[in-house]
């Protein structure tokens, strides 16, 4: 069992001037969550769900440190006076991102590792490992190097750590981020072997549509606070609209509308030609030897994890030297030099892109143009900025901003660099329903500047909002493609979610 | 050649050849201990089946014990200089370097941290250095996407400003690996990782007859280099 008895927690951080300042994590929690219930939190970013996972597996207060009064309870341990590692033998973890949460490089040393740390005898850990591996479905996973695993295989691979040692409760936090439909699926399925195994299960997170049939309880989260519980007989009559104002995703992808009118025709087009490439382990590698994709539009790029989008995406950028393939783009036939000139990609993780010491300064880097004196560019940054409600920040350090701000602070200088294609690498991986509107909202301003803008994303709700066009991409190759309405929402879905064809309950 | 060793026989030829090659003087014994040290590298990495890497090895290193040997003595001035700055680096950080790069590559962090155990060296020791087998693939990738950041950017380009590429590269790594490094201690610690609690260990590690041989082999060099 685990209780919070009237839980408050502050985090402390540390402002560029030197002063203390206190943000909240959660407030007023009194909660009670019974041995075997299976609990989803939700809400916007920042909304306490995340501090509440971590004041159960003990990371407040031995970790995070902050201020924090009030009591939690787990399994009969007082979370403030019991070691982490303790408590770890109790509670297993999984964790948002897939790429940080492993300690091992091989993945079979992984699924051991949390049971060694807990002094279990090797032989045993072996075995165990071998029937989770069965009863999970995992064995083509073991004794991998995790260097090699898409997010998804990691996301499975932590679980079945999880498993080896398995806790009475475990924790998760954002699971499916990173992940594509079917690897949510795949998650769905070990959360509901855990739940029938009688596990207490507690589970933070945006997408709902994976865990409404399991949860026992959903509590909604605002300002720290819990604003509101639903039980499963409530959480199942919960409609979009009840979703949409709420602010939280919606618990049934099927209900969601396509935005999109019908659309006579598209006037232009970007035409892709003798796109043949592989790696050298020759996985992802595309063979496209014609394609055109409306260049007046937003286009999604669909497809599953190693089919080959990331692989697309960078060859049209230009990045992969070795690619012959051509592109004609309003009467230009392109190389990859030249490309590399007029497309720009809004990155995964784009703390990687971005380089200078205040917002301002990251703008102007990409204006390249040696026609324009210093003020020019920078009356043209604070209109930008502006555009993007950024301005603001012109003199903040880019780190000291939230990830959407960073963010969008990557799409200014995007637009400064007045390149005329930009590609989106999963925008929206990990946002809450209000910040996918963002960047759904933001897609669109780029399309009125006239901007040529692919998508590569897993986010079916975020196609519905801002694609008027949808590339599937498997194997490599392209296996459809088709302009977005009323009429081919049925493909989209059955693409994405092949395998509840007519059920009408994802 | 699928022999595998114990981390303990590598660790004690990383230590050997590192400090042969580093020291070592260019006559008498001494020069033909450093031949047989440069040689161990190669059968190493063909061990592991790096082919290429191995090839690039042999090339390069005969190559400088050539020069060494044969042309160093000939040369005299700033020509001797330059020649034996280069080969000097080379030969002198080139196995080493190779050792370093075979032992991460063929241990793995669990046979490390077990092996480590049985030494008795404290987790404190031990914990820090076992990241390192995930750290330095994890900057491999982090540079990597950066290098694609900064071409799209166009900036860092040229060889112009060095210093600027530095900046440009050093920035965003170390904000990427600070947040990498907090995360994965994160989800260490909670699956029990904590110092001096003891664990198991599911990886089996043990010398055999070859491995106390090499030891002994690495032993006597040291004797012979030192002693005489």
């Amino acid at each position: 069992m685990i209780e919070f008895s009237n839980v408050n927690f502050e985090y402390r951080t540390t402002k560029a001037d030197g002063t203390n300042d206190d943000i909240i994590g959660v407030k007023n929690i009194n909660l009670r969550i019974r041995d075997g219930e299976f609990v989803v939190l939700t809400g916007g970013s920042g909304c306490g769900k995340t501090t509440l996972v971590r004041l159960i597996n003990g990371l407040i207060p031995h970790f995070y440190t902050g201020k924090l009064t009030g009591e939690v309870m787990v399994e009969g341990m007082h979370v403030k006076d019991t070691p982490i590692y303790e408590l770890s033998e109790h509670v297993g973890s999984v964790f948002q991102n897939p790429k940080t949460q492993f300690f091992n490089v091989n993945t079979t040393d992984e699924m051991a590792f949390a049971a060694e740390n807990q002094r279990r005898d090797p032989e045993h850990i072996v075995k165990l490992i071998e029937t989770t591996a069965g009863f999970l479905n995992v064995r083509k996973l073991l004794d991998r190097n995790i260097f090699e695993l898409s997010g998804g295989e990691k996301q499975i691979v932590a679980c079945a750590g999880i498993a080896v040692l398995s806790p009475s409760v475990v924790v998760l936090d954002e699971p499916s981020s990173n992940l594509d439909h079917d690897a949510i699926t795949r998650l769905g399925k070990i959360l509901k072997k855990w739940k029938d195994e009688g596990k207490t299960i507690v589970v933070a997170e945006h997408r709902l549509f994976y865990l409404k049939d399991l949860a026992d309880r959903m509590l909604l989260f605002r300002n720290g606070e819990i604003e509101h519980e639903y039980d499963s007989r409530e959480i199942s009559t919960l409609t979009l609209d009840d979703t949409e104002r709420l602010g939280i995703r919606p618990l049934s992808l099927l209900e969601v509308p396509c935005k999109q009118k019908e659309k006579d025709a598209f006037i232009d087009y970007l035409r892709l030609e003798n796109f043949d490439f592989s790696y050298k382990d020759k996985k992802h590698s595309i063979h496209i030897s014609d394609l055109s994709v409306p260049s007046d539009c937003v286009t999604a790029i669909i497809g599953h994890n190693g089919a080959g989008k990331s692989t697309l995406a960078r060859n049209i950028c230009g990045l992969e030297k070795h690619c012959r393939g051509t592109m004609e783009y309003h009467g230009r036939r392109m190389k990859y030099k030249d490309r590399l000139h007029s497309c720009y990609m809004i990155m995964q993780d784009v703390n990687h892109q971005l380089f200078t010491e205040s917002v301002g300064d990251e703008v102007m880097l990409s204006m390249t143009d040696k026609t324009i004196d210093e003020d020019e560019k920078e009356k043209r940054a604070h209109a930008i900025l502006r555009e993007l409600d950024l301005d603001i920040f012109f003199e903040t350090h880019p780190m000291a901003l939230s990830g959407g701000q960073k963010q969008r602070t990557a799409i200014a200088s995007g637009i400064a660099s007045s390149k005329p294609i930009l590609i989106f690498d999963e925008p929206t991986s990990g946002l809450d329903l209000y910040h996918m509107k963002q960047v759904a909202s933001e897609i669109l301003k780029l399309k009125e500047l006239g901007k040529t803008v692919l998508i590569i994303t897993h986010d079916y709700e975020f196609i519905l909002q801002c694609c008027d066009y949808v590339l599937e991409i498997e194997d490599g190759q392209v296996r459809d493609s088709y302009p977005l309405d009323d009429h081919t929402i049925d493909k989209l879905r059955r693409f994405i979610m092949p395998k509840v064809k007519g059920e009408g309950n994802v | 050649m699928g022999l595998k060793f114990d981390p303990r026989t590598k660790l004690m030829l990383m230590i050997t050849i590192g400090l042969i090659m580093m020291s070592g003087k260019l006559t008498g014994p001494e020069y033909i201990l450093r031949l047989v040290c440069t040689a161990i590298p190669f059968i190493l990495l063909l061990s592991i089946k790096s082919f290429k890497s191995a090839i690039l090895y042999a090339i390069l290193l005969s190559g400088t014990v050539f020069c060494e040997g044969f042309i160093v003595p000939y040369t005299n001035g700033v020509m001797n200089l330059i020649v034996m700055t280069i080969c000097g680096v080379i030969s002198r950080f080139g196995p080493g370097y190779l050792m370093g790069w075979y032992f991460v590559s063929s241990t793995s962090v669990s046979e490390f941290i077990t092996a480590m155990k049985k030494m008795h060296f404290p987790d404190v020791v031990t914990i820090p250095m076992s990241v390192m087998f995930r750290y330095f693939p994890t900057l491999k990738e982090e540079y990597l996407s950066i290098h694609d950041a900064m071409k799209m950017r166009e900036i860092g380009q040229g060889v112009k400003n060095p210093f600027q590429y530095v900046e440009y590269v050093l920035v965003p790594i170390m904000m990427s690996t600070v947040q990498i490094a907090n995360d994965l201690s994160a989800a260490s610690l909670t699956k029990g990782l904590g110092v001096n609690n003891g664990r198991t260990h599911i990886c089996r590690i043990s010398m055999k007859a070859y491995d106390w041989l090499l030891i002994l082999a690495m032993v006597s060099m040291l004797v012979i280099f030192y002693a005489f």
